[in-house]
């Protein structure tokens, strides 16, 4: 066990761990901080999606000591003092989840996509949104960045 | 905490409020009501529910009010259809509406797509009560009578005096009043909510990370566990492993171990294959003894077996259809075809792993679970504890997926066993892999159609031999003659004047279960292949052929021509492109699929377009039938194309994503809904429907593709 500090949505959060544990089992079990899920474990699934300096990363397999000096953001950290983000809003608006159990993790990508892309195309969501959905939201996700972006909602 | 709980011992009644509580205070008004469930009796009593449901109703102080019903939220949007129902008769606007999940004695099994249509007058009724003893209670407060009072967003007026009450302020009056026996339920003509596209309530805590599933539970005081089973189903331990660094106990469970300690890391990390490689030295010192009758649970034998059965098994008795002479006809035919399809066991790939957490006291249990049977869990906890059921508080989490594997106890049982070792509150989760290779499957099966025609090629016999595994006689609800697995085999729409079901039970002990359209998610494959197949034979147009067998079926109709219009059936698919189309009924509703498939690479299939015409009666909520209608069809695309479990020696094939494939975002095509109303009021479920036509539609697109007949699933 290790104190160690990691920045976590913005605010410095002491923790008392093992190095070595991922940063997902962190956040959860320690932190509360339980939008970020387990589905895979094996780097598969993309449930456990946060962001590491603005890029998505897999909780999952991030250690604890590798992610020391970096900015972490999590699905809690989307909104902004209780206003969701306009991909967020538009996830509601679209009606996209589910079950829901994969959509934090679709969110974090989904986020990531329209914060670096005013439009795009079916190809670049395609290709952003590599998440497992077990319930078969994809064409609900694919409206909902397109309406976060102005875009007509049909692929 | 100032809340009193006041309890008024009325006699029940059918419906609706039958015993009332009130609690005053910053909480506000409850009213409990008991209600009975339309769920056929049958299916109530085959799957073990209790009849008699029910749900609570708050009227918070802020005007707002909250429905508690005991049903499973995965994602099908039922809280929602529900609520509606709720929000109709009691007069308040859907911005108004909360939802929780109820105590397990108001829960009921979630399952056979009957959420909503089971309860649907039901919850209307409770409404209806609460908004008359409401009004009731305002009208004494005005001074009025109650004749004179109306209800609009939570707000009574009158028409003889300018006085208003809120739900809130006569809410405590309210709930001492006896309800009304049948109150006026609002006309279809002047529905506000129920039909509409009201947003899911469940939806604003998925996309900010609040919302709680199973594995999101938290409690004070609580710790980890994750277990690892045998390898081969039914092997034990055969000594309890060592104590493994950082954990707080090894617990030998007979067919599993389950590893404890503080954090969840730990144990993940000890019981999953593939994660971290610090921990298989543990893992691989575990011994375990072999299952008895292992070479038997392999793939190849309950082959043999299964083919065997199919020429020469018993059938179950009685036969589940049996009209007319269908095996003389069939013989005296001058057109004929026969073909027999083959279906894996399948597992059920839901996102959230099976988890439960249990807090033991004295005489008292508490438990955080997603699960669709809560009732079941309280049972479960009660034989393993003997603490009585009604000191069992079941909390219904949302559940991360269920499509029927999570209506199982063996996750429940396994985290109570853990608690009473522990002795503290426990939260046990399965790793990924265990999830996979330890599920209880949709069964394995063979499925014989037979059809006869005349020489026109007009069908005069249907025959139907389902060989396959039975949940129904795993679970000993059936005995070893029972029937199970026929859903879509009986009472198919078609006009065929002879028709002759049976079923041959197939012995395997591989563990079985309810996936998502059950006997449906086999048989809609093999008859609807086999209605194409025949029209080949025919050699008429599978549309027009049919059509032609339909004749007077109004609702069968209409969902074949929209689904083929919708398509462009009629001027036929791009070049290079093919159509292929299937009918399923069921659960009470229609769905008729068609899609259009091409193939660029050998091994692969690309789907480009799902056209879904679907007939639920009424569409509740038509947004959620729309959503259930395109998941229902991308689960059905994974499971038709690449889903399976094999064994050898009782070892799954299936582990991880890494060799269970899930459709992606860039694999699934552009699904197009058309929502059929045919019914005034009558309601089909829609949770389930659109799985079944998917394989079918997919066979017979790839076989007018390139002439190849898949009767074998998965595709690839």
């Amino acid at each position: 066990m290790t104190v160690m500090t990691i920045n976590v949505n913005g605010v410095a959060r002491t923790v008392d761990v093992d190095p070595a544990t991922p940063l997902l089992w962190v956040l959860r079990d320690v932190l509360g901080l339980t939008g970020t899920k387990y589905g895979c474990g094996i780097e598969i699934c993309n449930a456990c999606n946060v962001w590491i300096d603005g890029s998505a990363e897999k909780a999952c397999h991030l250690l604890m000591k590798d992610v020391l000096t970096v900015k972490i953001v999590t699905v809690e950290g989307l909104a902004t003092n209780g206003v969701l983000s306009k991909i967020q809003q538009a996830f509601i608006d679209e009606q996209t989840p589910q079950c829901g159990y994969c959509q934090s993790g679709v969110l974090m990508r989904a986020a990531k996509l329209v914060s670096g892309n005013a439009k795009p195309t079916d190809a670049q969501i395609d290709s952003a949104i590599a998440n497992l959905c077990a319930c078969g939201t994809y064409p609900r996700i694919r409206a909902a960045i397109k309406r976060a972006t102005g875009q007509a909602p049909v692929k | 905490m100032t809340d009193q709980l006041i309890q008024n011992e009325s006699e029940p009644v059918n419906s609706g409020f039958s015993r009332r509580s009130f609690m005053a205070g910053s909480a506000g008004a409850v009213l409990a009501f008991t209600l009975e469930s339309s769920m056929p009796d049958s299916v109530a009593q085959a799957a073990g529910a209790a009849t008699k449901i029910g749900g609570n109703l708050t009227i918070n102080a802020d005007n707002t009010v909250t429905v508690a019903f005991g049903g499973a939220e995965m994602g099908q949007g039922i809280m929602t259809g529900l609520a509606q129902c709720v929000a109709e008769e009691l007069m308040v606007n859907w911005t108004q509406v909360k939802t929780e999940s109820a105590p397990w004695a108001q829960s009921y099994i979630t399952g056979g797509s009957f959420g909503v249509r089971a309860n649907f007058l039901a919850m209307r009724t409770a409404g209806a009560q609460a908004r008359d003893m409401l009004i009731a209670a305002a009208a004494t407060s005005m001074g009025v009578a109650p004749s004179s009072c109306s209800a609009s967003a939570g707000v009574i007026s009158n028409t003889v005096n300018s006085q208003t009450r809120t739900y809130a302020s006569v809410a405590a009056a309210a709930a001492l009043l006896t309800p009304p026996a049948s109150p006026a339920l609002t006309p279809k003509a002047n529905w506000r909510i129920i039909g509409t596209r009201a947003n899911r309530t469940d939806i604003r805590g998925k996309v900010d990370g609040s919302a709680i599933f199973g594995l999101d539970v938290q409690v004070p005081g609580m710790v980890y566990a994750a277990v690892r089973h045998s390898p081969a189903i039914g092997g034990t331990l055969a000594a309890t492993p060592k104590l493994p660094a950082g954990a707080t106990h090894v617990i030998n469970l007979g067919n599993a171990v389950a590893v404890v300690a503080a954090n969840s890391w730990i144990p993940l990390d000890y019981c999953a294959i593939g994660i971290s490689s610090t921990s298989s030295t543990w893992r691989d010192g575990i011994k375990w003894t072999a299952p008895a009758g292992a070479a038997a649970m392999t793939s190849a034998a309950i082959l043999t077996t299964a083919n065997t059965l199919m020429a020469s098994g018993t059938p179950g008795t009685p036969l589940p259809e049996n009209i007319g002479t269908a095996a003389a006809t069939y013989t005296a035919a001058p057109k004929k075809f026969e073909g027999t399809y083959q279906v894996p066991f399948l597992p059920h790939v839901m996102m959230e792993v099976p988890n439960c957490t249990v807090s033991l006291s004295a005489n008292s249990a508490e438990v955080w679970v997603p699960t669709q049977a809560a009732g079941w869990v309280a049972a479960t906890v009660s034989s393993l504890t003997g603490i009585p059921a009604a000191n069992v508080t079941v909390h219904i989490t949302l559940l991360g997926g269920g499509f029927g594997r999570k209506i199982e106890q063996d996750f429940v049982a396994e985290a109570v066993k853990v608690a009473k070792v522990v002795g503290k509150p426990v939260k046990l989760f399965w790793p990924r892999d265990e999830d996979f290779s330890h599920d209880q499957y949709r069964p394995f099966g063979l499925i014989r159609v037979r059809l006869g025609m005349n020489a026109s090629g007009t069908p005069t016999s249907f025959q139907a031999r389902n060989v396959s595994v039975s949940p129904l006689f795993q679970r000993g609800w059936i005995g070893a003659t029972g029937n199970d697995n026929v859903d879509g085999l009986v009472g198919t729409p078609y006009n065929i004047p002879n028709k002759l079901v049976e079923f041959v039970r197939h012995p395997s002990t591989i563990p079985v279960g309810f996936w998502r359209s059950v006997g449906e998610s086999m048989n809609c494959f093999a008859v609807e292949s086999a209605i194409d197949e025949a029209a080949l034979v025919a050699g008429q147009d599978p549309v027009a052929f049919r059509r032609a067998l339909l004749a007077g079926k109004t609702r069968e109709l209409a969902v074949l021509n929209s689904a083929a219009s919708m398509i462009g059936w009629d001027a036929g698919a791009p070049t290079g492109h093919a159509y292929g189309i299937a009918l399923a009924t069921g659960f009470g509703s229609l769905a008729c699929l068609a899609v259009e498939v091409s193939q660029p690479v050998a091994g692969s299939l690309t789907i480009h377009r799902a056209c879904m015409a679907v007939d639920p009666g009424m569409a509740v909520n038509p947004t959620q039938v729309e959503a259930q209608m395109q998941g229902g069809i991308i689960q059905g695309l994974t499971s038709s194309l690449w889903g399976k479990t094999t064994f050898t020696n009782g070892k799954a094939s299936t582990s991880n994503f890494n060799n269970v494939r899930l459709m992606k975002m860039s694999e699934a095509p552009v699904i197009q809904v058309q929502i059929i109303e045919s019914g005034a009021e009558f309601l089909g479920g829609i949770g389930e429907v659109a799985v079944p036509p998917v394989a079918p539609a997919l066979a017979n697109a790839y076989a007018r593709l390139n002439g190849t007949r898949v009767r074998t699933l998965p595709f690839f």
